[in-house]
């Protein structure tokens, strides 16, 4: 990395004073060999502790630039106090020095941009949420349909790494190569004022629980993302230094890009002997690493301590114990089918064949190719295993004999007494198992992603936009009823012969802020998160004001199910395949055994009012609710109404029928035993001289 | 069934003969029993998995048809079912329409979990199978001796 691309400058202290070369020129001159033979890149090194016991990362910094972070003295030569300026601490330089940072940097987590990954099964999307223009776009890189790409809308992948950042691990879009980054493109070029986010391992790897999430989420707020994975580690604060917002603000090309970013303001407290840090880190992530991203609160208006949480977390499990990965960090996302979308591609096996040869380099290019291969094929019949019923029941496409058994980590046979096999073929597991008690209608469920939890922020409500619903029973990928998580889009956009191309809340503003309702101080206090809906004649006054380009399309607002314009001056709203919601499976929160749908009897599903067929999904977004109808499951998931009301109401026949039935066999087997026994009875006698 | 009365009587009255308890019970379990093998062994025929929907209501709605059917034949047809192939052939009819029957209804009862429940799907499958063919030559056997003795 070139100073005049990153901003990184020489004046940052580093460990090259003549005292570090007397103490460690040994090592240097080891570490320099190893260097030179190791693989071009940001390769690590090939030092492993094969031990369970994690390794202490008692270890030295290192910048942007590779080089050893080393604070000045606290009294410089005159004897004054120094502060302990430095530059921030690069995670790709630091803890890529012993871990594989670029295959890393190939995992689930950071992947989405990839061309070469599969999508997978639609997952949680990103929602690019505006109170003002009550705007909700469900954003994603892996093209899930029903999402939109966030070059699709106009967002460049800096602005998406900056909106979302809160909750972003880094690498993927957040760090361009240097020599992709357009130094004409006005909003991309700030990545080479600001710095690339690069993968923050500390985010999950973190153990310490100090972390500090709000802090990073503030950092990057004002585009100091060089910064924020030290500030966030504790490592030491900007201070009052200029904002890397306000630096790329400044900035204009050709001028060259500033040299002379702020210094970390280090805590000399956090900095060990000979300029080493500890950090806790561990292999095994704890659950609430996890939680900062991943959690799903539905308890709304409920109090916290009345919920049990998820029965694995509860039995003493991590969310790694299933959502594992190898160095790839390929999180198994743990769902059946999942092995389809993970097909062995040249990238996985030219990362294994590079780790094969790094760690033996006898064994030879072909070699390694051949032994990669089959080593990423035999991990993928592992997959299979950590799905609900891959570990409960065992998966016959493991290779150890002992996944072929299922019962991983003590998990349980299920028995699923009186339950007809035939359910287990058209249910998932979490249709009975996952997420809240199913009841008349679905509820809503606030999302760490979406709701930014895990940051302090007002209180949200059933309302705070944008509004999620679970659980909803729809068909999965694979066919089977599965609950999920559903989303109505809300935008403003234009729809120019068949083609929808939603407007960014910023340009929404531009040109029909005077015609969204002004919030007085007292509606924030009373409702921060402006949930409250807009009204026909809001609708048709902005529609009119973005309707200045004919040639851009017909104006139009997509909200809670329905597609909004104007005809001839008349606001008029109808259905539209832009306007459908989006939905995602959900698997967690899993409930025990005795909580599952269907514990109570058949009747929890085959009945007059179960929630599965006739519970009730209400659409839900800005606008009054005289606008959306209630829609009972089965008509979202395309079933047979008549079927399954008639279905359920053969189930009030039930008790007759399996009372007839005994009742017969009982008379049928004591004439088959009054007979046979008679019959033998008489045969015996006969056999009597 | 082996029954060999030989009377003299006109159509009529063979017909007003057959509609005896005995006989109706035996048309409740044929009519039951060929409902459920058009609707459960369907699968056989038109290479379903399983049945499903209409189809499953229709076959469990017949089960009670088949079930009282049967416990009404075995009440009044067991004393006079004699011996042979006729005698034979009644007792299968009695002995796979049970198993039949305690298969269908066992799943229904939080008895038995998964493995048991399939273990019961195919013995009620097969003995389903074994069950049609044997009511089927009873049947056949009914009529032969019906023609020979008719009114029997």
């Amino acid at each position: 990395m070139k100073a005049e691309t990153f901003g990184v400058e020489t004046r940052v202290p580093v460990q090259n004073d003549s005292t570090f070369w007397r103490k460690k020129a040994p090592c240097a001159v080891v570490l320099a060999l190893m260097l030179a033979s190791a693989p071009s890149g940001t390769a690590a090194e090939n030092l492993k502790t094969e031990s369970r016991m994690p390794f202490l990362h008692h270890i030295p910094l290192r910048d942007a630039e590779g080089r050893m972070i080393s604070l000045p003295p606290l009294f410089d030569a005159q004897g004054k106090p120094q502060e302990a300026a430095a530059n921030p601490y690069s995670t790709a330089q630091t803890c890529g020095k012993c871990h594989e940072y670029d295959i890393i940097g190939r995992g689930w987590h950071f992947n989405s941009a990839k061309e070469d990954i599969k999508p997978g099964r639609p997952g949680e999307p990103w929602i690019l949420t505006d109170p003002v223009t009550r705007t909700q776009v469900p954003l994603s890189y892996r093209g899930w349909a029903g999402t939109f790409k966030p070059a699709e809308i106009g967002m460049s992948d800096f602005d998406f790494i900056t909106t979302f950042a809160r909750h972003l691990p880094g690498g993927g879009v957040g760090e361009p190569p240097k020599d992709k980054i357009d130094a004409n493109d006005v909003r991309m070029r700030r990545f080479l004022v600001t710095g690339v986010m690069e993968v923050d391992c500390l985010i999950c790897h973190d153990s310490s629980g100090h972390y500090d999430h709000d802090s990073r989420f503030r950092a990057m707020g004002m585009e100091n993302i060089r910064w924020a994975p030290s500030i966030a580690a504790g490592l030491g604060t900007l201070g009052f230094a200029k904002s890397g917002k306000a630096a790329a603000d400044q900035w204009r090309p050709p001028n060259p890009v500033p040299a002379d970013p702020p210094l970390l303001k280090y805590d000399r407290a956090r900095q060990g002997m000979e300029n080493h840090t500890t950090f806790n880190v561990a292999r095994q992530r704890l659950a609430s690493s996890c939680y900062y991203c991943h959690t799903a609160e539905s308890r709304t208006g409920d109090a916290r301590w009345h919920s049990d949480g998820d029965v694995h977390i509860r039995a003493g499990m991590s969310c790694v114990d299933c959502h594992r990965n190898s160095l790839d960090h390929m999180v198994v996302r743990g769902y059946e089918g999942e092995l389809g979308n993970r097909a062995v591609n040249a990238g996985m096996v030219e990362w294994r064949a590079k780790l094969i040869r790094r760690n033996d380099a006898a064994v030879s290019e072909a070699d390694a190719k051949r032994l990669a291969e089959q080593q990423v094929k035999d991990e993928m019949g592992m997959v299979e295993t950590l799905t609900c019923r891959g570990c409960h029941y065992g998966s016959e496409s493991a290779k150890q004999a002992t996944a072929r058994m299922g019962g991983r980590l003590g998990a349980p046979a299920p028995v699923h007494k009186g339950l007809p096999p035939v359910h287990l073929e058209k249910l998932s597991c979490t249709a009975c198992h996952s997420g809240p008690f199913p009841g008349a209608a679905a509820g809503a469920v606030h999302t760490s992603l979406a709701h930014k939890l895990g940051l302090p922020a007002p209180a949200r409500t059933d309302n705070t936009p944008p509004v999620i619903v679970q659980p909803v029973f729809l068909r999965g990928q694979d066919g089977r009823i599965a609950p999920h998580r559903m989303v109505w889009p809300a935008y403003w956009g234009h729809l120019n012969q068949g083609k929808m191309t939603p407007l960014l809340p910023a340009e929404v503003s531009k040109l029909a802020r005077a015609k969204f309702p002004m919030l007085t101080s007292a509606d924030m206090m009373r409702d921060p998160y402006n949930s409250k809906p807009l009204t026909n004649q809001q609708i048709s006054d902005v529609l009119g004001a973005l309707s200045g380009e004919a040639s851009k399309g017909q104006a139009v607002f997509v909200a809670a199910g329905k597609l909004y314009r104007l005809d001839n001056g008349k606001l008029i709203s109808e259905e539209h395949a832009a306007a459908k919601p989006y939905a995602w499976p959900l698997a967690h929160d899993v409930r025990p055994a005795g909580q599952a749908l269907g514990v109570r009897g058949c009747a929890d599903c085959h009945s007059l009012d179960s929630p599965i067929y006739f519970g009730t999904v209400t659409p839900r977004g800005p606008v009054e609710a005289s606008h959306v109808t209630a829609k009972p499951m089965w008509t979202l998931r395309g079933d047979n109404k008549t079927l399954a009301s008639t279905f359920a109401f053969t189930f009030l026949f039930r008790p007759m029928l399996k009372c007839v039935c005994f009742s017969s066999a009982l008379a049928i087997l004591a004439v088959l035993l009054a007979f046979g026994l008679g019959a033998l009875y008489t045969r015996l006698n006969n056999r009597k001289p | 069934m082996s029954t060999t009365q030989h009377t003299s009587r006109t159509p009529a009255r063979n017909w007003l003969a057959l509609a005896t308890g005995r006989n109706l019970a035996y048309l409740m379990m044929l009519l039951g029993a060929a409902a459920l093998a058009v609707t459960g062994l369907g699968w056989l025929l038109f290479g379903k998995a399983a049945i499903t929907g209409w189809v499953l209501m229709l076959h469990v709605g017949s089960a009670p048809l088949f079930a009282v059917g049967l416990a009404l034949v075995a009440l009044t047809w067991a004393g006079r079912s004699g011996a042979g192939a006729g005698g034979l052939l009644f007792w299968l009819v009695l002995a796979g329409g049970w198993m039949v029957l305690l298969t269908g209804v066992v799943p229904m009862t939080p008895l038995c979990g998964t493995d048991g429940q399939r273990t019961l799907a195919s013995l009620h499958r097969y003995s389903a199978i074994v069950l049609t063919a044997v009511v089927a030559l009873h049947l056949l056997r009914l009529a032969a001796v019906n023609r020979r003795s008719p009114g029997a």
